[in-house]
């Protein structure tokens, strides 16, 4: 049993949804409700197995568990957890409450679990695939719409392209090294280093930045956000993201650890092109899902800048912003959820108008991730970007602080825009009743990014922790 | 001297079909190319020696995803002709662009080497008495057992997500029940009923239903 | 193995830019671009499959059959993608798509 225990969590999920899948497909009528909650509690058996597994290589060296990887399954789940919640209502008022798209974000997480723990180029390509399939059919799961679906084909293509240039380059990272373990080729590479090692990490960047929608490789980021059906944006701004980043930080820290020199000027532009993109793109936004894409891409610019420090305090710094980013983007997309009028969603900000005044809580809620994504103390955000701040500062990229401190003034104008909309301008939202799930994830995201600053050490000593087993 | 002249003649038919599928003005051109470029594709594994793979891309690219392509382009009536419009225009930019792509890669690859530790970091060196199709499934399903098991939840959710997306009920189309049928009796279906001249038989609407 | 390693890594490496091209060069024909994506995997492959003969080694043929079975699953999802996108507009066009700035 005990050595069944490390991968218990991945046969839950996969065994798991081949159950729900029977269920659904033979009861009548669709038990999406019933997928659903049999999907939430998975994951949350899953992520009490997984914190209970131990430390192993396994199968030839294929997986490998350890604190760091823990810390991201714990992520991902609770991400895929809050997205579950917050569709359990809105896909049944869209009419597309399928009981398939639980089973699909259970293989989906299967998928990222199976990245986050990889230890070998192939795992890590097998569970990419995996996620990246799962979330193109959720993208167009509204096949209806003409804007679900056409989202769900951009991202399809592009994504497509992406893994296509990743699968390329680590072709041509094993023909020059012959292998594709991470213990091997960290080994290596360390003592050598030869152009086909440096295009096959060139190519293998490009398709991770994609996944975490870093710029110049986020042209799909807006128009997927803004098309999907709002429950899966939700789920793709987060467990997805802090999956590619955790498959981000150990595969440039783990096989390609030697080569800091070569990829952390890379690592720096991406940067600093996410943060100054996020921060300027998203001021013209009048669409609410819109502004969060262009929000998530200048956050992955911040999370980008511990990595780009390349030390085991940057590799903190962005298991911290990643947590806190997490938490704050799911409470947010809470908020927008539950934006309807007359059982029609609204995104437009403007829609916000007047909020304040007619719920107060609500509207204090939306506030509070606002205020935290733009980084104004006392909230959760401010300690993610100060973590990373302090972090690139240590390891003497004064540049990318400078920038990162520019752009996040810049950025602050557009959150507080928002604030500004809720609490000054006139107007009526009339907003539907807030069903008791999305109020739920909404009063969970807000007081975690609220009363942070009460209790920051568990995160901190967790993703430390997490850190240095990811660094060894 | 006869493996490079084979590798010769089938690598530039690959490569030319490659060029015709990208540019050909009917996509259903473009399929049969992709179909002809994974034939010889599937010849250029074979002079490296992966028979299994070969037979692979021959039986799966071709029979199935190229057949796939080939049957959603005629199901689809597109009208092509509109879509080849911004070809010419973007075509000098981005042949160009590909030019410089192309050296690059060219200057990596052309004087390729390899690693000297290379040699021993091999994970599974090709064993000398086996066949390739043997050796292939030794490792496939011992060592690599965990990916191959993953591959299939991958095909699962392929699965899932073309019927998601695409299976309709048919709302109108008429099942037939036979337990229904049998379990009819005629005090059920049929009424007899004898109407005055010119009045009429008024229906009830439990009856209705079945019309 | 016979022929020389580097020949085929310059094919493969026509075969990644000539997939590339089709990419960005059939920007309103879905049906294109995702052949051109079959014809970046296929090039990934050809190295895989190269350097497996060159380094007489197995693991770039594992990873030819994986790389194969997650092309087939993703052209699959792909095209019934485009089946419905295609229900929905009556085409298969996106660059003239105004619904959606890009």
């Amino acid at each position: 049993m005990t050595s069944l225990l490390p991968i218990l969590p991945a046969l839950l999920l996969g065994l798991g949804a081949m159950a729900l899948l029977i269920v659904g497909v033979l009861a009548k009528p669709e038990p999406a409700g019933f997928t659903t909650w049999g999907a939430i509690v998975l994951l949350v058996a899953a992520a009490l197995v997984s914190c209970a597994a131990p430390d192993t290589l396994l199968f030839h060296g294929l997986l490998k568990t350890s604190l760091f990887t823990r810390f991201a399954d714990a992520l991902v789940y609770t991400a895929a957890v809050a997205a579950l919640l917050l569709a359990l209502d809105y896909n049944r008022k869209e009419g597309i409450a399928r009981f398939e798209y639980p089973i699909l974000v259970l293989l989906g997480v299967l998928g990222m679990v199976v990245m986050i723990s990889a230890a070998d180029l192939m795992t890590l390509y097998i569970g990419f695939e995996l996620q990246s399939l799962a979330l193109y059919i959720a993208a167009a799961l509204a096949r209806d719409s003409v804007r679900s679906t056409e989202a769900g084909l951009k991202y399809f293509v592009l994504g497509a392209l992406a893994s296509g240039l990743l699968v390329y380059g680590i072709s041509l990272v094993y023909g020059f090294t012959g292998t594709t373990s991470f213990a091997a080729l960290a080994g290596l590479l360390g003592a050598n280093i030869g152009y086909g090692a440096v295009i096959g990490l060139v190519f293998v960047i490009v398709g991770l930045a994609f996944k975490i929608s870093a710029a110049p490789f986020h042209m799909w980021t807006p128009d997927v956000y803004e098309g999907a059906p709002t429950s899966v944006t939700a789920l793709f701004g987060t467990a997805p993201k802090a999956a590619a980043m955790a498959l981000f930080l150990s595969v440039m820290t783990g096989p390609f650890g030697h080569l800091l020199a070569q990829w952390q000027m890379i690592i720096e532009i991406l940067a600093i092109i996410s943060m100054a993109l996020g921060a300027l793109a998203a001021i013209g936004q009048t669409n609410i899902k819109r502004l969060m894409a262009y929000s998530s891409i200048g956050h992955m610019g911040y999370a980008l800048m511990g990595l780009a420090a390349g030390t085991e305090a940057g590799i903190q710094a962005t298991l911290i912003y990643v947590a806190i980013y997490v938490v704050m983007s799911f409470g947010a997309f809470a908020c927008i959820i539950a934006m309807r009028r007359r059982g029609q969603a609204v995104e437009k900000i403007s829609d916000l108008a007047g909020l304040a005044a007619q719920r107060p809580g609500f509207a204090f809620a939306m506030a509070l991730f606002m205020w935290a994504m733009a980084g104004i103390p006392p909230l959760s955000g401010f300690f993610g970007k100060l973590y990373v701040f302090s972090a690139a500062l240590n390891a003497g990229l004064v540049t990318l602080v400078i920038i990162g401190i520019i752009t996040s003034v810049i950025s602050a104008f557009y959150y507080l825009r928002v604030i500004k909309v809720m609490y000054f301008d006139a107007g009526a939202p009339d907003f539907d009743a807030v069903p008791a799930s999305v109020n739920f994830v909404m009063a969970v995201g807000a007081a975690v990014t609220a009363l942070f600053i009460l209790l920051p050490a568990p995160l901190i000593t967790a993703a430390s922790a997490a850190a240095k087993a990811l660094m060894g | 001297m006869i493996v490079n002249l084979a590798f010769y003649f089938f690598s530039f038919i690959l490569l030319a079909s490659a060029v015709m599928v990208v540019t050909s003005r009917n996509p259903v051109h473009a399929v049969l190319f992709l179909i002809l470029a994974f034939v010889n594709a599937a010849v250029l594994f074979l002079l490296a020696g992966a028979e299994f793979l070969a037979f692979i891309l021959a039986i799966v690219y071709v029979g199935a995803v190229a057949v796939l392509f080939l049957f959603v382009v005629m199901m689809l009536d597109v009208d092509f002709a509109a879509l080849k419009e911004g070809f010419q225009r973007y075509a000098p930019v981005g042949a160009l662009v590909a030019l410089v792509l192309f050296g690059e890669l060219f200057l990596v690859v052309s004087g390729w080497s390899t690693l000297a530790g290379a040699p021993a970091a091999r994970l599974y060196p090709t064993p000398d008495n086996l066949t390739n199709t043997a050796a292939l499934g030794n490792l496939i399903y011992t060592s690599y057992l965990p990916l191959f098991q993953l591959s299939g939840m991958v095909l699962l959710v392929a699965m899932i997500g073309a019927i998601v997306l695409t299976h309709r009920d048919r709302k109108r189309s008429l099942h037939q029940k036979l337990s229904a049928q049998h379990a009819r009796t005629p005090e059920q279906t049929l009424r007899l009923v004898r109407p005055e001249l010119g009045a009429g038989v008024s229906v009830p609407a439990s009856e209705k239903e079945a019309t | 193995m016979p022929v020389s390693l580097s020949h085929f890594l310059v094919v493969a490496g026509l075969l990644l830019v000539i997939g590339v091209f089709g990419i960005f060069m059939n920007r309103k024909n879905i049906i294109v671009i995702m052949m051109s994506i079959e014809l970046v995997l296929l090039a990934a492959n050809l190295n895989f499959v190269a350097f497996s003969g060159a380094l007489h080694d197995m693991v770039g043929q594992v990873f030819t059959m994986f790389v194969l079975t997650v092309a087939a699953a993703e052209s699959a999802i792909g095209l019934a993608i485009l089946v419905i996108y295609f229900r929905n507009r009556g085409s298969i066009e996106v660059e003239d798509v105004t619904m959606m700035r890009g």
